[in-house]
């Protein structure tokens, strides 16, 4: 498990990302260009108009029912092209000038495929050190589309993804540390992204089930920093179902940038994620 | 043609002595002219020694009046306080309404307040004294707490997971019920896909779209079922996402819920503190009730952000000054009990204009629109006086637009009303309010000269009706031992008020002597106090000059030369001109038909005598007498009216069986601007006299007093100021002990004549001859006999009065011998017989 994404002269690989609906989460676009900006990367917008779509309109009985429920229209190609390119062009611009002020080299792609197989391909380009940043909010059953990105998408190290109630890119990074061998990639990749001198503090949140892994862990963890006193430390005993627990404590902890393993208690491999989405109050990186 | 002037009689004055039983009047002796105080009658060195004065000498009426209308309880009582400017009686109903204040109860606080429900209509609040401020300070502390409070409340853990239950019941329901209609889609191979505007769907075959293509092999009867189960899935999808709106309302219900159930804690916490200090205060709780629902429904002020974070350099907002909260402070109109309750005001306002008397509206410039809250009423002299006294000058308050009709509109009403000037002009204004009357019972006392008063009682029927108490304050007492030291004891009170060095007796005396000058009576003592004072004043400078430890006779001597120096530049030009020749006066000889008359001019506070020749000249007419004066508009009524009467005198005097077939002009010489009162007209009738008699008049004698149809001679005024402007003139051309001044004998008792004139006439240089009639003055003037009618009906001959019989008769004569044809009758003349 290594969190890492290819600085720009490597051309190995970049943040990769993902824009679907025209309404991409603001905060979500900022951690992207956050991330891509700590690694020294470069930003690569991935919009992908989902070809489905388009053998939809081919329906002759196909109609867009709209957002608010109140309007029904026939579905078009033109109208579906018609739509993504307005959505693509006004994103576009927001990202431009985000790049700029943020100094990060993007590139605006425009692919129209399926999601996954886009997104892969993407990074099959510059593998492996890709990170993907989900621009469109994630709800409660987005466990199975993460799991199935992992699966799917080979060339990347970790994905970044935003909540609906995200709402600061700032703040401390912490770093949610439920097993001990995935100390030395999560605590590099969180120097990476706090960089040392800045302002910004880590935590390591140890994770157990119990008191006495807890000490355990502590005393771990203590061996590995050594006289390096740089991450505060905090703990959370988790037991089984603890999930909610465990999302409050991160809430707390008021973070710019939650670094978590995919697959753990935070974010189960599978099942809902409703007491994450409804606490998580900044952007969340999920490595592989 | 060529006119030889006609001689008089005799161009060399002569004492004659009258033929027959003089009725010509003695000289005053020295003691009438002139009513002087012996400081050793005082019985005291100093004024050091005597008790100041409070209030005012000899005004017992004035006095009265006053306390009868502080008293009386009506509103429609109010007080005139008439008298002379300077006289004190501003100080006096001061000093008397201090004492009666101090013991009255302190009136009620009143405050304005925020109305909720109408913004332009605030409410008025009336507390005990001395609350109104605390109130103000207390909301104040109130609002201070909650900006610290609620946002701590609002950041708080226990509010922010209710929040978050809220959001996330709402959100999750929300995605709930969009994932259980896609897996219900997903059952019956429907695919639910995002457009960018919307949702679409399609037909799917193992989890994957199935192509148009393959799509339109399929039977048709499969194709029909799909195609209703994609219609009956879009109308569900379209019943879903209508209910979102609905719910995202019943989530913003329970927020607000949320946030009025949180907010009204601490707002009743802040407020509780406010509601105990005033629990006795009705309208107090009433206002603390509304702005606390207010509160609770504006809570977002106090959570927004108040500027620019990034300051360096934060200062604590000034919540009184802070716009959010405007609406919850108190604007304290009248605050009476702080620190002390100090019984009713008194209230002196300077500058009566309308805003100052009933208060204004003020606005503030915003975003080029003007603009106003409650806080921008500013209270007048009404509510600072209301339960106590309004102290005004009459005059200022006439003057000043719109501030009368207010004055008497609110005394009338009881209650003050604010209402903008250009309202009632009925012009334009920009947004302003209609603050809630306030109740008035106050004691407007308006100052004012006796014309004034007599004008607004005359014009304004409102004046008598609401000032019906007039207090007439007198500019003069009469002249006792008794009031002579409280004269004394109000220089002492002078002296104390100004800090001025203590008055000698010597001193006093000579103030009694200045305010008898003053009162033009030496029976009188004049009390215009504010020119006493500046006397006082002026004489403790030269006191100082003069190194001396008291003010002294020679310092208040001093101190009257050298103010009328200063003010005398226009009387030495008058003699100038007289001593130059310029003016004709003649101070010595005889002439017919001509008489030194005086005048008294007035420069603001300086008068000054100085004669005027006046001369008569008669022809035969048809009973007629032009006074130039009024023929060339120089001559006032008065003046007239004394000309007529000069002219009912001699008709009724020689016209009983005679037609008085005379014309006569009658001119005040060399007179270039107006002439007016009657002062004059015994010094004509002298002339008149005279110049039908043919006797000439003694020119070293000036003439004053006015006649009536019976030729007793009337007293006039400024006697003194006349006897020392001939006095003047004569002096400078040499007293020769033939001059002197005619005045009326009513007039005697007035006279307080300067040092030099009473030492002139002592040394029998200089002499005052009163009159009663005015037989007994031609006789003094001519040295001829003024003749009584005797029993034959005839004047004897050679008298004065015979003299003009028979001229009169000659005219008469002449007259019917021209076939009583009117000779040489002047233009406009006017026949009075």
């Amino acid at each position: 498990m290594i969190a890492h994404v290819a600085a720009v002269g490597e051309q190995r690989g970049r943040v990769v990302l993902h824009l679907g609906s025209g309404y991409p989460n603001q905060i979500a676009l900022a951690a992207a260009i956050r991330v891509a900006k700590a690694f020294e990367s470069e930003v690569e917008s991935l919009f992908i108009e989902d070809q489905n779509l388009y053998a939809c309109a081919d329906y002759p009985f196909a109609v867009e029912i709209s957002l608010c429920g109140r309007t029904r229209r026939a579905l078009s190609v033109a109208h579906i092209e018609r739509e993504f390119r307005h959505a693509a062009s006004a994103i576009g611009r927001q990202l431009d000038h985000l790049a700029r002020i943020a100094e990060v080299p993007l590139r605006r792609t425009v692919v129209r495929d399926d999601p996954f197989t886009a997104l892969a391909r993407a990074c099959a380009e510059r593998g492996p050190w890709n990170m993907i940043a989900l621009g469109d909010t994630v709800g409660n059953s987005a466990s199975d589309d993460i799991r199935r990105l992992f699966d799917t998408v080979l060339d990347t190290t970790g994905v970044i993804l935003t909540g609906p109630r995200a709402q600061r890119n700032s703040g401390p990074l912490v770093v949610v540390l439920e097993d001990i061998a995935h100390l030395e990639p999560m605590l590099r990749t969180a120097e990476r992204l706090a960089p040392e001198g800045g302002d910004t503090p880590i935590i390591l949140l140890l994770v157990a089930d119990s008191d006495d892994k807890l000490a355990w862990m502590d005393g771990q963890v203590r061996l590995v920093l050594g006289a390096n006193q740089t991450p505060q430390l905090a703990r959370a005993v988790v037991e089984s179902g603890g999930e909610a627990v465990l999302a409050e404590v991160i809430r707390r902890l008021q973070g710019g940038l939650v670094i978590a393993e995919f697959g753990g208690v935070l974010v189960p491999a599978s099942g809902d994620m409703r007491y994450l989405t409804s606490s998580l109050e900044c952007p969340l990186l999920l490595m592989r | 043609m060529f006119f030889t002037k006609r001689p008089p009689p005799d161009a060399k004055e002569t004492v004659i002595a009258v033929v027959g039983a003089s009725r010509a009047p003695e000289p005053l002796p020295v003691g009438e002219l002139r009513h002087t105080v012996d400081p050793a009658t005082l019985g005291f060195t100093s004024t050091a020694e005597l008790e100041p004065i409070s209030g005012l000498i000899g005004q017992d009426r004035a006095l009265k009046a006053i306390q009868f209308g502080a008293t009386i309880k009506s509103h429609d009582f109010n007080i005139f306080v008439q008298g002379p400017a300077a006289s004190g009686k501003s100080t006096a109903v001061k000093q008397y309404l201090e004492k009666k204040a101090k013991d009255a109860p302190t009136p009620v606080d009143w405050v304005y307040v925020n109305n909720f429900e109408t913004a332009n209509r605030p409410i008025a609040l009336k507390l005990p004294p001395g609350r109104g401020r605390p109130l103000a300070r207390a909301m104040v502390a109130a609002i201070d707490e909650l900006r610290n409070t609620l946002p701590a409340v609002f950041e708080g853990e226990d509010y922010q997971a209710r929040r978050r239950s809220i959001d996330e019941e709402f959100r999750s329901g929300q995605e709930d019920a969009l994932a259980g209609f896609n897996k219900r889609a997903q059952d019956q191979n429907i695919a639910v896909l995002r457009t960018p505007t919307g949702f679409a769907m399609a037909p799917t075959h193992e989890g994957k779209i199935v192509k148009p293509e393959v799509f339109n092999t399929l039977p048709e009867a499969m194709r029909t079922d799909v195609e209703k189960r994609i219609e009956i899935l879009q109308k569900e999808l379209e019943q879903i996402l209508e209910r979102l709106p609905k719910s995202d309302k019943q989530r913003r219900a329970k927020l607000s819920d949320l946030n009025a159930e949180v907010a009204s804690i601490a707002v009743r916490e802040a407020l509780d503190d406010v509601a105990a200090a005033f629990a006795d205060e009705p309208g107090v709780l009433a206002f603390l009730t509304v702005a606390g629902s207010d509160l609770v429904r504006n809570v977002g002020l106090f959570l927004a952000p108040t500027g620019d974070e990034s300051e360096i350099v934060k200062q604590p907002a000034d919540t009184a000054r802070d716009p959010r909260f405007r609406r919850y402070m108190v604007n304290v109109m009248v605050s009476n009990g702080e620190p002390a309750p100090a019984g009713a005001p008194i209230v002196e306002e300077l500058n009566p204009t309308f805003g100052n008397l009933i208060g204004r509206v003020e606005h503030l410039a915003n975003m080029g629109a003007l603009v106003t809250d409650f806080l921008l009423i500013k209270s007048g002299a009404l509510h600072r006086a209301n339960g106590g006294y309004l102290l005004i000058d009459a005059r200022k308050v006439l003057l000043s637009p719109f501030a009368w009709e207010a004055l008497k509109r609110t005394i009338k009403g009881r209650e003050i009303r604010m209402e903008q000037p250009s309202e009632m002009a009925g012009m334009m204004s920009t947004q302003t309010l209609d603050p809630e009357p306030i109740p008035l019972d106050v004691k407007v006392i308006l100052f004012g000269d006796r014309e004034l008063y007599y004008m607004l009682a005359s014009a304004d029927p409102d004046f008598s009706r609401l000032f019906k108490v007039q207090a007439d304050f007198d500019d003069s007492i009469a002249r006792s031992a008794e009031n002579d030291i409280a004269f004394s004891r109000l220089v002492a009170s002078i002296v104390t008020q100004h800090h001025l060095r203590p008055v000698d007796a010597g001193g006093v005396a000579r103030l009694i002597d200045e305010a008898a000058r003053l009162a033009d009576d030496r029976e009188k003592l004049s009390i215009e106090i504010g020119r006493i004072a500046d006397i006082v004043r002026e004489a403790d400078y030269w006191a100082g000059a003069a190194r001396h430890d008291h003010v002294t006779r020679d310092d208040v001597a001093q101190a009257i030369a050298e103010n009328i120096q200063r003010s005398d530049r226009m009387r030495d030009r008058a003699q100038e001109m007289i001593q130059r020749e310029i003016m004709l006066i003649d101070t010595a000889g005889v002439k017919v038909g001509q008489i030194n008359g005086l005048s008294v001019l007035q420069l603001g506070a300086f008068a000054f005598g100085r004669p005027t020749r006046i001369t008569a000249r008669v022809r035969m007419g048809a009973g007629r007498v032009t006074d130039i004066e009024r023929e060339v508009n120089l001559g006032g009524p008065l003046h007239s009216k004394g000309v007529m009467i000069l002219w009912g005198y001699l008709a009724g005097l020689f016209a009983q069986d005679v037609p008085l077939a005379m014309a006569a002009t009658l001119v005040v010489e060399q007179s270039y601007g107006g002439v007016d009162g009657d002062s004059a007209s015994s010094t004509e009738l002298y002339a008149l006299l005279s110049a039908l008699a043919e006797v000439p008049i003694r020119q070293s004698i000036a003439v004053t007093g006015s006649v009536n149809q019976w030729g007793e001679v009337q007293a006039i005024g400024g006697a003194n100021e006349k006897i020392e402007g001939f006095f003047d003139v004569c002096r400078v051309r040499g007293l020769d002990g033939r001059q002197g001044v005619m005045i009326p004998k009513a007039n005697v008792q007035h006279l307080m004549l300067r040092e030099d004139v009473v030492d002139a006439v002592k040394q029998g240089k200089f002499a005052i001859w009163p009159v009663g009639h005015i037989d007994e003055g031609i006789e003094l003037l001519t040295g001829v006999e003024a003749g009584v009618r005797g029993a034959d009906g005839k004047f004897p001959a050679g008298t004065i009065n015979g003299l003009v019989e028979e001229k009169l008769r000659a005219f008469a004569e002449s007259v019917r011998a021209f076939g009583a044809k009117a000779v040489g009758a002047v233009p406009n003349g006017r026949d009075l017989t």
